[in-house]
């Protein structure tokens, strides 16, 4: 896919956690992870909490540089072949705590306004697009401009959220956790408002979650994180149909079924995540997998395709290996 | 039309918008206290301002014959000093110095110790490490100490004090400004600041500024009443003002020898430092449980 509007490189980022010289210890958040997304599609990234999905979204909108690797907007490096302020104006993102990410001193309609003067748009058609775009996402410019964010619910927050990374008129929006605070009816609206958006505007979506059912409603392809790693991706219906990576295999087993004959009884991941201070030789799933073998705590698994676009990182994809 | 929820939810919250400062003055007026304190604190600067007009005698001309008239004598309401000058003229023309040597100072160190802290707190990483150990240098003296150290390598005069308080004042604002700074830049909308690829010194100005002044503010009143009393402190020494200016720690001192013939009448300096220091005090608590509420 030479076509990809945003790919990532062998994005590696570690955290210092203490410790000096030979006894520096790092937490590694996001290990060599390269993925692709073709303009129009939204990929879905799931995990547990602590496996890198939120590293990855802050690293691919470039709100933290990686160690090593690189984020290709159009298949320009950002920061080095595009200036980092161009690259923003074309990838933008939305973040979970509606409150936080808004200026507790700022009117709604400042809030979204500010986006475009930065990129040099006046002060009046700025507050005039600000006021296009609350009218956008379902709230009224003249009620809602003049408040401040302690005056809105978090539903309402977050449509403004949508509205302030919209001004930019960006091509990618990366969503990490946007819809994930709010109560299921509002969650529910705030998902076809971005449904909607994506059509109109012609969007690609980032849709970071850890809820599987939203993830598979809202997502043309899912990637699935485990500690800092790329386990699976592939397009929904086949990962959810035919998940080829224990963990995913795990974690759709874990989503609660409304169909009785199908409840699970057992917790079927045992345990945490291992530390990632520390992550396991070989395979970093080995230690909790059921189904592990000789090279899993041995050698780490190659990307193997195991369907079309479909990619699982487990050795018993590999079929000369699991016979073996 | 169908009702939505989202139609619900405008009607929820369909009063009338209200700014921050507002709801922050609504909430201080409903503080006794802290009101009863502004108005003590108030009425401290307008008695300086209006010294002149105010004082019923010249504070520098002193009677000999009414050296240490106690409290009440006639012409002299609140007795007369070692050197036969009106008390209470002195009190009211003493507001001026000190109050200028407990504000100037901690305005000076509120405008550099609040740049520095920010800076420092905004930038981050290694130059905010270098930048706080160094003014824990400073930390590492008691202020008290290092205003005479300060003082006294200067020579006294009210230049060199206020110097030296503002030195003394700068870190401790720096600190506050520093760790309020750093919350607020890992607050998710100064990251969404980032991501709109504003400049640093944009985002400081327009989403951190307004976030972290009024803390700093509010710390920075309280030391008023700790600058107003070193200030007293140094003049008691001999440093900071010196005779035959009215100034309350200035007073106190000259007084002292007069507290077993008159103890209240040289209380009373005393007093009036007490009064003004916790009227300070309880404005700046006041203020920061009325910037405190967010919802």
């Amino acid at each position: 896919m030479s076509a990809a509007i945003l790919s990532a490189h062998n994005l590696v980022k570690h955290f210092k956690a203490g410790g000096w010289g030979a006894n520096r210890k790092v937490v590694r958040a996001v290990d060599d992870v390269s993925f692709e997304i073709a303009p129009g599609e939204t990929l879905g990234v799931v995990g547990e909490s602590g496996c890198g999905k939120s590293t990855t979204a802050r690293l691919l909108v470039q709100l933290l540089a990686p160690d090593s690797g690189s984020v290709r907007f159009r298949g320009r490096v950002a920061g080095t072949e595009m200036p980092l302020k161009e690259f923003r104006r074309h990838v933008q993102m939305v973040f979970q705590d509606s409150y936080a990410s808004l200026n507790p001193r700022m009117t709604m309609l400042d809030a979204i306004a500010f986006g475009p003067t930065v990129h040099g748009t006046g002060a009046e058609a700025a507050q005039l697009k600000a006021r296009d775009l609350l009218d956008r996402v379902g709230l009224d410019p003249a009620r809602f401009g003049p408040r401040y964010p302690h005056e809105l619910s978090g539903g309402q927050r977050q449509r403004v959220n949508i509205a302030r990374a919209l001004a930019f008129d960006p091509e990618v929006l990366v969503l990490d956790e946007a819809v994930s605070a709010l109560d299921k009816s509002v969650e529910a609206q705030v998902l076809n408002l971005l449904l909607d958006l994506k059509r109109e505007r012609g969007l690609t979506y980032v849709f970071i979650s850890h809820d599987l059912n939203v993830v598979r409603h809202i997502s043309d392809r899912v990637m699935v994180m485990y500690l800092g790693e790329v386990a699976e991706v592939g397009p929904t219906a086949s990962l959810y149909a035919d998940p080829r990576h224990p963990y995913t295999r795990a974690l759709l087993a874990a989503m609660p079924s409304l169909d009785p004959d199908r409840r699970t009884r057992e917790a079927p991941l045992a345990g945490d995540p291992p530390n990632p201070i520390d992550p396991p030789p070989g395979c970093r799933f080995h230690t909790r997998c059921a189904q592990a073998f000789a090279p899993c705590s041995q050698r780490r698994p190659g990307d193997l395709a195991v369907g079309p676009h479909h990619i699982a990182a487990c050795h018993l994809n590999d079929r000369a290996e699991a016979a073996a | 039309m169908a009702v939505t929820a989202t139609d619900i939810e405008q009607l929820a919250t369909a009063e009338r918008p209200q700014g921050y400062w507002q709801a922050v003055g609504r909430r201080f007026l409903r503080d006794k206290v802290a009101v009863a304190a502004a108005c003590v604190a108030g009425g401290m600067i307008l008695m300086a301002i209006f010294a002149p007009s105010i004082a019923p005698q010249d504070p520098l001309q002193g009677t000999m014959i009414k050296r240490l008239s106690p409290i009440g004598t006639e012409g002299y309401p609140l007795g007369a000093d070692e050197l036969g000058r009106d008390m209470l003229s002195r009190l009211i023309y003493g507001a001026r110095l000190s109050l200028f040597m407990g504000v100037t100072p901690v305005l000076i160190a509120f405008v550099i110790g609040s740049t520095i802290g920010i800076a420092a707190g905004y930038a981050g990483g290694w130059l905010n490490s270098v930048t706080m150990r160094v003014l824990d240098v400073f930390y590492a003296f008691p202020s008290v100490l290092l205003a005479i150290a300060i003082s006294g390598a200067l020579g006294a005069g009210i230049l060199n004090g206020l110097l030296s308080l503002t030195v003394v004042f700068i870190p401790p604002i720096a600190r506050v400004a520093e760790s309020v700074t750093t919350a607020v830049r890992k607050l998710e909308y100064v990251e969404a600041a980032r991501a709109s690829g504003a400049s640093a010194l944009t985002i400081v100005r327009v989403h951190v500024l307004g976030n972290v002044l009024g803390p700093i503010f509010v710390y920075a009143t309280s030391l008023i009443s700790v600058s107003m009393i070193l200030a007293a402190g140094l003049s008691f020494l001999g440093l900071g003002v010196s005779p035959p200016n009215a100034e309350w720690g200035l007073m106190l001192n000259t007084l002292r020898n007069a507290i077993y013939v008159q103890p209240w009448l040289a209380a009373l300096p005393g007093v009036m430092i007490f009064l003004t220091s916790i009227s300070f005090n309880m404005l700046s608590d006041g203020l920061r449980s009325a910037m405190d509420v967010k919802a």
